[in-house]
Formats: C-alpha cells, structure tokens, sequence
C-alpha cells in the first residue's frame, strides 16, 4: 500500500501496541504524542489514514483535526478517532465532513487492522 | 435502454455519518436488485466520494453512482451524494444539486434530501438513518412518517455512534430500529427484487 497510518497518542502504550498489530499487517506507520505533531507532520505531506486521540495535553484531537483543516492540510487525510471516551463531545459536530470513523479503545487487534485497511484501500 | 421508472417510484433515503461507510458496506453487501432506488447521503470528504461509490458499487446488484444534477431515478440504481453540496429530489422523479449553507453543520444534510421528497399514491417513501453524530435525518424523517412514509434508525448495539439513530428515534416518527442485516432484510421485504430490464 502507498499509503501509511499516523498514530497521534502522547500514550506510549497505545502507540506501541497500535504499531505493532499494524505493521503484522505489513501497514506503515508514523507516530506522534500531540496535536502540534500531527499538524507539523500533516504540513509535512503526510497522506493516509489518520488515528487521533481526543484527550490529549495542549491542542486535543478536535482541535487538531480543526487546525488541519483550517490550514489545508487535510486532501487525502481520513481521520478516525481512536479514543477512551465511548460518546463523543459536542466539537464533534463541527467535523462530521471530516471524521470517517470512531473507534474505542480497548479495540480488537483484528477489527482496527481491518477498519484501517479499509480506509486505506480508499486512498488508493 | 435504461430502467427509468415509468411509475412513481419506491424511494429509500438513507443518511449517515461517521462509522457510516463500513456500516454501508455491511447494509449493502448481498443487496439484490430492488425494486427502487435508493439515495444516500454520507457525511464525509469529497476525496472519498468516488472510492467509497466503487466500493459500495463492488457489494450489491444494485448499481452505484455519484449523484448528478438532473439525473432522472432509474430502478435499481443507488445515487451516492456528493460532497459540499445539497442534493434535493424534484418531483420524485429528477435529483437537483445545490450549493447552500450547511445544515446541522454539514452539506450536504440528511434533513435537506428527506424533505424535498413528496408523498407520492402508489409508491413507498422509505427512510433510514445510520450510524453518527448529532441530529442531522431526525427532522427528516419525522417529516417522512407525516407523509406516510416508512422509517428506520439503526440500532445502538452495531451503530459506531448512537447519536443520530437516537436522535430520529427520540422524535417518535421511527417504524423501526434495526442492525444493518436486518434493514436490507426489511428492503426486500418491502420493495421486493425485481429482474434488470437490460440484462
């Protein structure tokens, strides 16, 4: 696949557990703790699937998501939430055009494999 | 030649948000060539529009298609909506696209296409809303059940998110709440399938 999966976690454990069921799955992954670097990287050209934690120190991940789009970056960039909280929050409204999925954490090893392969077949 | 509808046709509108294209998949996988057409309105970014018609289209009988300004409904087709813009139906019959202000912070909104559609003797007016965030389908289809057509929410336990279900639900205007499975079941049962006139 062309495409590669950004996690944007500042937990340690869930980047590291979601890279590795990842790339069994032969998906490339990049990595980042914040929202600042999530944009930095989007700046940067990054294209594929997007997982983005809400609860995060500074920008949190709608408001990330936000700043994507408000700056542009966000061609070819699907966003899924991977997230603890099982109901959304209002700032979701906001980005319904811009949100394909959501995701809760604890996930299935499987399912998650499966939801990004079938986003990234999308970029394709 | 193709199969425009010489009738009033039978129409189902479904809308959707986030979680909305695997539960798509999962609502249109095994779909038989209905006799209708269907209309889907999915929240999401134009980028996606042309790869989530290809999937959809590689799942059911039915032919899948980006929506277009003045395209007349034809059986058996599924007119996916394309992103940024407003699709409303003229007279049942012709889709009319058009650029608008969003809707329930979305364009092109569930509620917009719901209620451009008319009550129509001799043919159903069908309803769905699926998986998502906010209220966007719950004034639509309360405004369908007041035309007498026939409406569905997905369920809490397959939605990715409840909210936009629970939200039509919680007008009162919802016939039923049902997984995926069980709306294509529920299609057939009410539209029947047909045989394509060009095969």
């Amino acid at each position: 696949m062309g495409h590669a999966v950004l996690v944007v976690d500042d937990d340690a454990s869930v980047v590291n557990t979601v890279r590795r069921i990842l790339e069994m799955h032969d998906i490339t992954v990049e990595t980042v703790e914040s929202g600042d670097g999530c944009i930095q990287k989007l700046r940067e050209g990054f294209k594929g699937v997007v997982l983005v934690d809400i609860v995060m120190p500074g920008m949190d991940g709608w408001d990330t998501i936000q700043a994507a789009v408000d700056g542009g970056f966000n061609q070819h960039v699907i966003f899924i939430m991977l997230t603890g909280k099982e109901v959304p929050d209002a700032k979701m409204d906001y980005l319904k055009e811009y949100v394909l999925d959501y995701i809760t954490k604890p996930f299935d090893a499987k399912k998650l494999a499966s939801v990004v392969k079938e986003y990234l077949a999308y970029l394709e | 030649m193709p199969n425009t509808l010489a009738d009033n046709p039978n129409i189902v509108i479904i809308g959707s948000s986030a979680g909305g294209p695997r539960i798509l998949k999962s609502l249109f996988t095994g779909m038989p060539f209905l006799n209708g057409c269907i209309l889907v309105v999915q929240h999401m970014p134009k980028f996606v529009n042309e790869s989530l018609c290809a999937m959809l289209d590689g799942c059911t009988d039915m032919t899948v298609r980006l929506a277009e300004d003045g395209d007349k409904l034809e059986q058996g087709h599924v007119y996916l909506a394309p992103s940024e813009i407003h699709l409303e139906l003229e007279n049942n019959r012709t889709i009319r696209l058009h650029k608008g202000e969003k809707v329930n912070f979305v364009c092109p909104s569930v509620d917009i296409t719901m209620k451009s559609a008319k009550k129509t003797p001799g043919a159903l007016l069908i309803g769905i809303i699926l998986t998502g965030m906010g209220k966007d389908g719950a004034q639509g289809v309360r405004y369908l059940k007041e035309i007498d057509g026939i409406t569905m929410a997905q369920d809490e336990k397959t939605s990715v998110i409840f909210s936009m279900p629970r939200e039509a639900a919680q007008t009162g205007a919802v016939d039923f709440i049902l997984t995926p499975d069980e709306i294509r079941e529920k299609l057939v049962e009410l539209l029947g399938v047909v045989t394509p006139v060009n095969i």
